[in-house]
This record gives C-alpha cells, sequence and structure tokens, in this order.
C-alpha cells in the first residue's frame, strides 16, 4: 500500500463512517473500483493500519462531543453508585445508550466474520448500498406518514424509551452487512421512534462513538504484530486523516441535520450501488 | 430478580474465563484452530459487569 493509497483510505473511512453511506462498503468498493489489486485486505499489517484508522474516527467523535460524553459518563457512575435511576437527561441518555449497544456487540461477536466472509465482495456490498438508499427513502416516508396520522410532535433523545432504544440498536447491528451504513439504518430508526433529524443524528453519532472504540481497542493487539511496522508511517497519517475527516464530517453533519433529510445519500447509495453493482456483474470490478 | 442478574452475571464471567481459555469454541470464527478467543472473553465480561450493575439497582435502598 502506498501512502497515497494510505491517506486515500483514511480520508474515505473518517468521511463515511459518519455519514450514512457505509464505510465497510465503500472500503470494498473504492479499491476495486480503483484496482488496487497490490492492497491484501486480510494482511496483518493492512488490519493493523484499520485499527488506527478506528481509533482516529472514534477519538474524533469523543473530542466532538467531549462535553455531552463527559456529563453521560458522571450521570451513569452516580445511577451506579446510588443504584437507582434519576430523571436527570444526561443518565438517561447514558442508559439508552447501553441499552441499544448491546445488540449490536452480541450480534457483532458471533456474526461479524461469517458476514464478511459471506458478503465481503464488490457484488454484495454494492447490492446492500442500493438497499441502504430505499431504507433512508422508506424511513423518510415512514416518518411522514407516522407524523400525519398521529399528528405528533418530535422528541428529544431522552424522551425515547428502553424498547426503541432497543430497536434503534437492532437497526444499527444492520450496518454488519457492507453496503448498510451504521448511522444511516440508525438515523432511520430514530426517526421512525418520533426523533427528528438533529437528535437522530445526534444519538447515532455518540451510539456508534463506543461501538467503533470498543472494536478498534479490541483489535488493538494487531497493531503489535511483527508486520505492523511496515506501515506505520502510512497508519499514523492515516490515523490522523481518518481523524480530521471524521472530526469534519459530524460538524458538517450536526448542521446539515438540522434544516435537510436523508434524502439525498438516499439517491448517492441508489446510484453508486446500481452502477456499482452492474460494473460488478460484469466483472469490470472484482 | 437481584438473585437472576446475579447468577448470569457469574455464568457470563465462567462462560468468559472458558472463551478465553479456549475450552469452548461457539460463535468464533477460527473454531478450535485458536486457543484463546479474547474478543469473546471482554464481551462476556462486559455482559457479566452489567449483570453486575443489574443487580446493584435491584438492591439499592428505595427513596
Amino acid at each position: 500500500m502506498t501512502f497515497l493509497q494510505a491517506l486515500a483510505l483514511a480520508l474515505l473511512q473518517g468521511v463515511s463512517e459518519l455519514f450514512p453511506i457505509s464505510s465497510l462498503g465503500h472500503t470494498i468498493l473504492v479499491p476495486a473500483l480503483l484496482h488496487w489489486n497490490n492492497i491484501d485486505r486480510s494482511s496483518a499489517s493492512f488490519l493493523a493500519f484499520v485499527v488506527v484508522l478506528h481509533l482516529g474516527t472514534a477519538l474524533a467523535l469523543i473530542v466532538f462531543y467531549r462535553a455531552q460524553w463527559y456529563a453521560i459518563v458522571r450521570a451513569l457512575a452516580r445511577s451506579i453508585v446510588l443504584g437507582r435511576l434519576s430523571s436527570d437527561r444526561d443518565e438517561r441518555t447514558g442508559w439508552l445508550l447501553v441499552v441499544a449497544t448491546i445488540p449490536v456487540g452480541l450480534l457483532g461477536v458471533v456474526l461479524e466474520h461469517p458476514v464478511r466472509r459471506l458478503f465481503g465482495s464488490p457484488a454484495p456490498a454494492a447490492f446492500f448500498l442500493l438497499i441502504n438508499g430505499l431504507i433512508m427513502f422508506s424511513g423518510e416516508a415512514l416518518r411522514r406518514v407516522q407524523q400525519r396520522a398521529r399528528a405528533r410532535k418530535s422528541k428529544p433523545i431522552d424522551r425515547l424509551s428502553y424498547p426503541e432504544s432497543l430497536f434503534i440498536g437492532v437497526a444499527q447491528a444492520l450496518a454488519l452487512l457492507p453496503g448498510i451504513s451504521r448511522s444511516g439504518s440508525s438515523m432511520v430508526a430514530g426517526l421512525l421512534c418520533d426523533l427528528d433529524h438533529e437528535h437522530a443524528a445526534r444519538f447515532s453519532f455518540l451510539l456508534a462513538t463506543p461501538v467503533i472504540f470498543a472494536a478498534a481497542l479490541l483489535e488493538l493487539p494487531k497493531l503489535f504484530s511483527p508486520q505492523a511496522h511496515l506501515v506505520l508511517v502510512q497508519a499514523i497519517a492515516g490515523g490522523v486523516a481518518a481523524g480530521l475527516a471524521a472530526y469534519l464530517s459530524v460538524a458538517f453533519l450536526t448542521r446539515y441535520f438540522r434544516s435537510n433529510d436523508l434524502r439525498p445519500f438516499g439517491w448517492y447509495c441508489i446510484i453508486v450501488g446500481s452502477v456499482c453493482f452492474v460494473l460488478a456483474r460484469k466483472g469490470v470490478i472484482t | 430478580m437481584r438473585v437472576v442478574a446475579i447468577v448470569l452475571a457469574v455464568v457470563f464471567f465462567v462462560l468468559g474465563i472458558l472463551y478465553g481459555t479456549g475450552t469452548i469454541n461457539y460463535f468464533t470464527e477460527s473454531g478450535a484452530a485458536h486457543s484463546h478467543h479474547v474478543t469473546h472473553l471482554v464481551v462476556m465480561w462486559v455482559l457479566a459487569l452489567l449483570c453486575l450493575i443489574w443487580a446493584r439497582f435491584q438492591s439499592a435502598p428505595r427513596r
């Protein structure tokens, strides 16, 4: 892997991890489209490189939401010490995040490797990217129908119930499929639970933080493999680039979702997914 | 419920150890090919911790 390839993959990871367009799908499709055949995705050095990219992305999210994470962790600790739930908003958000993290934690450990073995090639990734676009369009349409039928206003994150939080967590676990976006599926689930776009995006980003960080920490030993030092410079530069890209992405998206919806990303996924699927079926990308 | 939570915590803790030592290989990528399944150990222990927190919530004095 050359330095430029590493930098491009890092920027791609940082941006696509938070935009609802599937980072996993893009890291399969883009190298295939550009015919980067020199990258061995299963090599120890590449896996170490990916760990650093995830660490960079997770750190960017923690830095961006540092004040909220500080309040959440403090409220959770107080709740555990006292052994009871209070009406504190940060504590409630913290427990909702804990509940929503359980499904992806369990399903990730059980299904991640079999799913990637089955679907980790361009054609399935492109197909699921297309499905991801359709999920976003259906989510937006269902939300509009729901709001018209019930004439209900949106609610803030701390008004979610625990079953609703679990539902968002299960939706997030769909992102184990390459091409399905973690933030996209959890945002759609949030919208269906009566969150507005801004709160659904914030809950999705808060929810992504422990998952990305834990996944990176669990894979940390790969950084100390003998082959890892071969990509040390690329990994450090990539981690910084992924972190910066993720920080700018989350800053942009939190502003974007104050007054916009998921449909532009839905169009993007449908178009790119369809084109890549046709190219993969014709054997242009492998 | 407190007893259930504690029993579950112990079960998850023991399962974690069994995964860590490679005694059991259910739901692992490499099966018996690897002698240690650290990821599964960590997840089991996190579940054990959550059960202990659940037990703590059951035992605290009510206001």
